[in-house]
């Protein structure tokens, strides 16, 4: 009984030191803040960075070969600070690409996978153990930690791809009207309970191009940009938008270089 | 935006000092690039792929980074509205508020995956994502206004029903460009499902209206 009591007692306490840092944040989602605050000490997703980085340097795929030699535009192999500077232009494509389609140009180009079928499982189902894209994706990512987001515009390419980036944000369309603006472009908004970035601020643009990829805690599983963009489109009741499309990149490109001087840490964690 | 604007013009010149010529598009260019992307980065039949067509006035309403409306623009955009509103046949605009209710708290409905049409025996009216519904509820959005105690406010008079029928049918013929889906114009939902949307926001016995 004595016990029992204590057990309570603490209990209790715990809640109270939960409750007193929520009311000194002021705003009664703040509780929900300290929740997502207290599980992202703990991020699961890390368990991911090993996965990748066993993968990356794991000969693999019809030509048995690591991706050691990729190219993230730091040079074959390079990759710290690599992610802090992408999309970028690349000329051996003469495409604009973010991480995950260089990633994928690689995987093609030194393994021997198949395009399709690695965009087919690109993107995991829920609950999973997760794709190896994005396992890889957020090693490379991880591997740019504690540096600042840097996304500068050389190329005619980067310019253009740039500017419709943020055309794109604005573009509305299909039976809800939406743009990406309706949901991201005021500050303090929420759907339901559910806190929305600011994105056309700069700590909002920082937040995207500095947290992904991250682990999702609903879906157990590590997301990417990739899914982050294709579920917004879902969700806006547009046709489904292709892994590695061109819109998803103009987005990314978009944003990332909004978000310039962000430090990068990830995963991310996002509810 | 002026200020970007500025700093755009700042570091497009540094740009072309430094490459010699890259720089930013006219808006043109833009657009044509940015639309040509939209063609080729979607998989869709092309029924869903209609979709991404955008009509004049999503056109007119997707200015960057949320530029003003001309005066014309915005009249354009109400008089389109005004001209898209549909009644219900038997012509009562006020329908059952329970069926409101739930609809309200219906988020599904007509979203796309992997090609497949999620269809349900009829689509939500989305409003629990954005509006502040009845007194204590907590589990709603903040994007548009509360609509909590609307009725209280209003009174239910055939006017006021009226006016609620067709801010819920197309938001933008009272506000031009608003966050508001116009959702009546788009078929989300029916003029029969507005009907109970308008009952749900002005009946004095809906959760609405209570203290």
């Amino acid at each position: 009984m004595q016990y029992s009591r204590a057990v309570s007692a603490m209990a209790c306490l715990a809640c109270l030191a939960v409750w007193d840092v929520a009311s000194a944040q002021g705003t009664p989602e703040n509780g929900l803040s300290v929740g997502r605050q207290m599980l992202q000490e703990d991020n699961p997703g890390e368990l991911w960075i090993d996965r990748g980085k066993a993968l990356f340097y794991q000969k693999r795929g019809p030509k048995n070969a690591s991706l050691e030699q990729c190219d993230f535009g730091m040079g074959p192999g390079k990759l710290e600070g690599a992610a802090a500077r992408l999309p970028r232009y690349f000329s051996d494509t003469d495409k604009v690409q973010d991480l995950e389609t260089r990633l994928l140009t690689c995987m093609v180009q030194l393994q021997g996978f198949t395009h399709e079928e690695l965009v087919k499982r690109a993107i995991s189902p829920g609950g999973s153990s997760g794709s190896d894209v994005e396992a890889l994706a957020l090693y490379i990512t991880s591997r740019s930690n504690g540096m600042k987001v840097n996304v500068t515009l050389q190329h005619q390419k980067e310019y253009d791809v740039y500017k419709a980036g943020e055309y794109l944000f604005f573009r509305r369309s299909g039976q809800t009207d939406f743009s990406c603006a309706q949901c991201h472009g005021e500050a303090d908004k929420r759907i339901r309970l559910q806190d929305l970035i600011h994105m056309t601020s700069k700590k909002g643009a920082q937040e995207v191009a500095s947290t992904w990829p991250a682990y999702r805690g609903a879906h157990y599983v590590v997301r990417t940009m990739q899914w982050r963009l294709n579920d917004c489109i879902w969700q806006m009741r547009l046709p489904d938008l292709k892994y590695g499309s061109d819109v998803s990149i103009a987005l990314t490109l978009f944003l990332n270089h909004e978000g310039n001087g962000a430090e990068i840490r990830v995963p991310g964690f996002k509810r | 935006m002026n200020g970007n604007g500025l700093n755009w013009m700042v570091l497009a010149s540094a740009a072309l000092v430094a490459t010699g010529c890259a720089t930013y598009p006219d808006p043109d260019t833009t657009r044509n690039l940015a639309e040509k992307m939209v063609g080729n980065s979607f998989s869709a039949s092309p029924v869903h792929a209609k979709r991404l067509v955008q009509d004049r006035s999503q056109k007119i309403c997707s200015k960057i980074g949320g530029a003003k409306l001309t005066r014309e623009e915005a009249a354009e955009v109400v008089r389109l509205a005004r001209a898209s509103i549909k009644y219900p046949q038997d012509g009562r605009l006020v329908g059952d508020w329970k069926r409101g209710d739930q609809l309200a708290h219906n988020g599904a409905g007509d979203r796309i995956r992997r090609g497949k049409l999620e269809k349900r025996k009829e689509n939500g009216a989305l409003c629990q994502n954005c509006h502040a519904l009845a007194p204590r509820e907590i589990n709603v959005g903040n994007v548009g206004p509360s609509l909590t105690g609307y009725g209280l406010q209003r009174g239910n008079s055939e006017a006021v029903a009226r006016l609620t029928y067709e801010r819920i049918y197309n938001a933008w013929a009272y506000t031009p460009c608003s966050n508001m889906p116009r959702l009546g114009a788009t078929g989300h939902l029916t003029p029969e499902q507005i009907t109970h949307m308008v009952a749900f926001l002005l009946d004095p016995a809906s959760p609405i209206n209570k203290k």
